[in-house]
């Protein structure tokens, strides 16, 4: 027993460690945004009224055509609520993916290929996401109101669920995105690809999906997994299973398809990693 | 005497560079193909979105079915095509501020001013060859309705091509903005941002609410789409545009003005990082 607590104990330390390094990078990575006032004002505002904008879309498109699918107003806010928070928590920790195109030309994934850390780490530490701020403050928002609008019986299971659903929705994103990174280590890639997926979330995520023709769903549930980031989970949480046309088991392990996306993506991108050939050659 | 620098032939020349994006784009079949797939899912989701929409409504905000899928569909095209992605290829303004080689721009036989104009006319030439084939595409889908009359065409090209002025003359801003700050990603972020959401290109204005539709009213960037997408569909009639010309045509002089200016001050402080 002894030597299995003392055999962890060095494990433990490390993991600490790398924790605290990672955090001593995001936090001198933060303080170097923040010398460009005008850049970290503009970053944070932006975020703000970005995500305002989605809300005041929702409440005008649920004012202007009620009933869609047979949600109530508040069960799609709380489509667009998890939506939100699921993004918001992928700003905050995976949005340096978007700048690997960069990176790659710039040379420096040679770098990170040299030091005594994870060189996806490295990636996700290179820079503080200002905008994520505004992005995450707005979805808290937006989410508490969404769940005093939704009038559900909450239960500690629920509650559970919903968390779950959260980083599910994060990890989904991150893997679609770990995924679209893979292509900078042999193209140049336009960032326009990035974008495309927030894009698709942004506009298409907010929606019942019933709603939509079989083409549609089915695409954006298999092909492109947007209905897993919170369209599944909130069908869920208000029991309108049967109007989702998926089974319901699906539905229920909704939250899992993030976590499982995303270490698909983690081996997918290691893999390539190995095939990477430098700018310079 | 004609010298060789001073023939029309000469003066033409550099506009050649215009061809940098088409070249750049179509050297890199990921671009293209990736742009291809964005654009075609975008197209059917958006069309399928407001159909499903408008299924037990007729007419909302003064746009029926036809006319707001039309819109937005419009709109989706505007923003896949109007943003050539220059930021990939190191070839954004703030990317050269950084690698030093702006010095160039300021040396050459052409003036920067110039030479921004070429690039960005080069860009805007890519995007729409693009839109144009798009826009076939869908109008022999029967996606898109036609403008309800010749005369409804007209006005929403002529609003089009000015909004294009107030857009350019934006980003001239944005772009200058790194002469004076180190960095303006989070500016360019913010107005694209702007004129994605302000001018009608994330969803038909005519659906937000009237505060924000009057709010919007004083800034530049509903006059660059949403007023050809509503004169194109018909929710502005034809009598409408002299007022609107007026307002464009106030912004495009004022927005000019200022790049005149902002280019003079620029040109006076450039500053190449690492002396």
């Amino acid at each position: 027993m002894r030597i299995t607590a003392s055999r962890a104990q060095p494990w433990l330390r490390g993991f600490l460690g790398e924790w605290r390094t990672a955090l001593r990078i995001t936090a001198t990575s933060f303080r170097a945004r923040a010398q460009y006032r005008g850049d970290f004002i503009t970053a944070l505002a932006m975020g703000l009224a970005w995500q305002t904008s989605v809300l005041v879309f929702a409440t005008v498109i649920l004012t202007r055509f009620p009933g869609l699918g047979g949600w109530t107003s508040g069960g799609v806010l709380l489509i667009v609520a998890i939506r939100l928070l699921s993004h918001g928590g992928f700003v905050l920790v995976f949005n340096s993916l978007i700048m690997i195109p960069y990176i790659v030309q710039q040379g420096a994934l040679d770098g990170y290929l040299i030091r005594p850390m994870p060189v996806y780490r490295q990636v996700l530490l290179y820079t503080f996401p200002l905008n994520a701020l505004g992005d995450s403050f707005s979805a808290l928002l937006l989410f508490a109101f969404a769940i005093a609008r939704v009038h559900l019986a909450w239960t500690p299971l629920m509650a559970l669920y919903l968390v779950a659903a959260v980083i599910g929705g994060v990890l989904l994103e991150a893997g679609i995105q770990t995924f679209v990174s893979i292509l900078a280590f042999r193209f140049t890639m336009p960032m326009a690809v990035f974008m495309w997926f927030d894009r698709m979330i942004a506009t298409f995520g907010n929606y019942p999906f019933s709603i939509l023709p079989l083409a549609a769903r089915a695409f954006l549930t298999y092909l492109l997994p947007v209905a897993f980031v919170a369209y599944l989970p909130a069908a869920v949480l208000t029991g309108r299973i049967a109007s989702t046309g998926v089974p319901g088991w699906l539905a229920y392990a909704s939250p899992t398809a993030g976590p499982l996306i995303y270490i698909l993506a983690r081996c997918a991108w290691y893999r390539a990693l190995r095939r990477y050939e430098s700018v310079g050659g | 005497m004609t010298t060789a620098g001073g023939s029309p032939r000469s003066a033409l020349l550099p506009w050649r560079g215009m061809r940098i994006t088409v070249i750049t784009e179509l050297t890199q079949p990921v671009r293209y193909v990736t742009q291809l797939t964005m654009i075609v899912t975008q197209l059917a989701l958006t069309y399928w979105l407001w159909r499903a929409l408008y299924a037990g409504v007729k007419v909302s905000a003064g746009l029926d079915v036809t006319q707001a899928t039309s819109y937005a569909l419009l709109g989706v095209l505007y923003v896949q095509l109007r943003f050539v992605d220059r930021w990939s290829n190191g070839d954004t303004m703030v990317q050269l501020m950084f690698e030093g080689t702006i010095a160039y721009w300021f040396v050459r036989p052409v003036s920067p001013r110039r030479w921004y104009l070429i690039r960005m006319c080069g860009d805007l030439g890519y995007g729409v060859a693009w839109g144009l084939g798009a826009y076939l595409a869908c109008r022999a889908a029967g996606a898109i309705a036609g403008p309800p009359s010749l005369a409804a065409g007209g006005a929403a090209l002529l609003t089009l091509a000015l909004g294009l002025v107030i857009t350019y003359y934006l980003q001239v801003i944005v772009d200058l903005m790194c002469f004076w700050s180190t960095v303006n990603d989070n500016a360019v972020v913010a107005v694209q941002f702007a004129s994605t959401l302000l001018s009608g290109a994330f969803a038909p204005l005519w659906f937000f609410p009237g505060w924000f539709q009057r709010a919007n009213d004083f800034l530049p960037f509903q006059s660059t789409l949403n007023t050809p997408l509503s004169l194109y569909v018909g929710r502005l009639p034809v009598s409408a545009l002299p007022g609107q010309l007026a307002v464009q045509a106030g912004w495009g002089a004022g927005l000019g003005l200022f790049t005149w200016w902002l280019w003079r001050r620029a040109a006076a402080r450039v500053t190449v990082l690492g002396g």
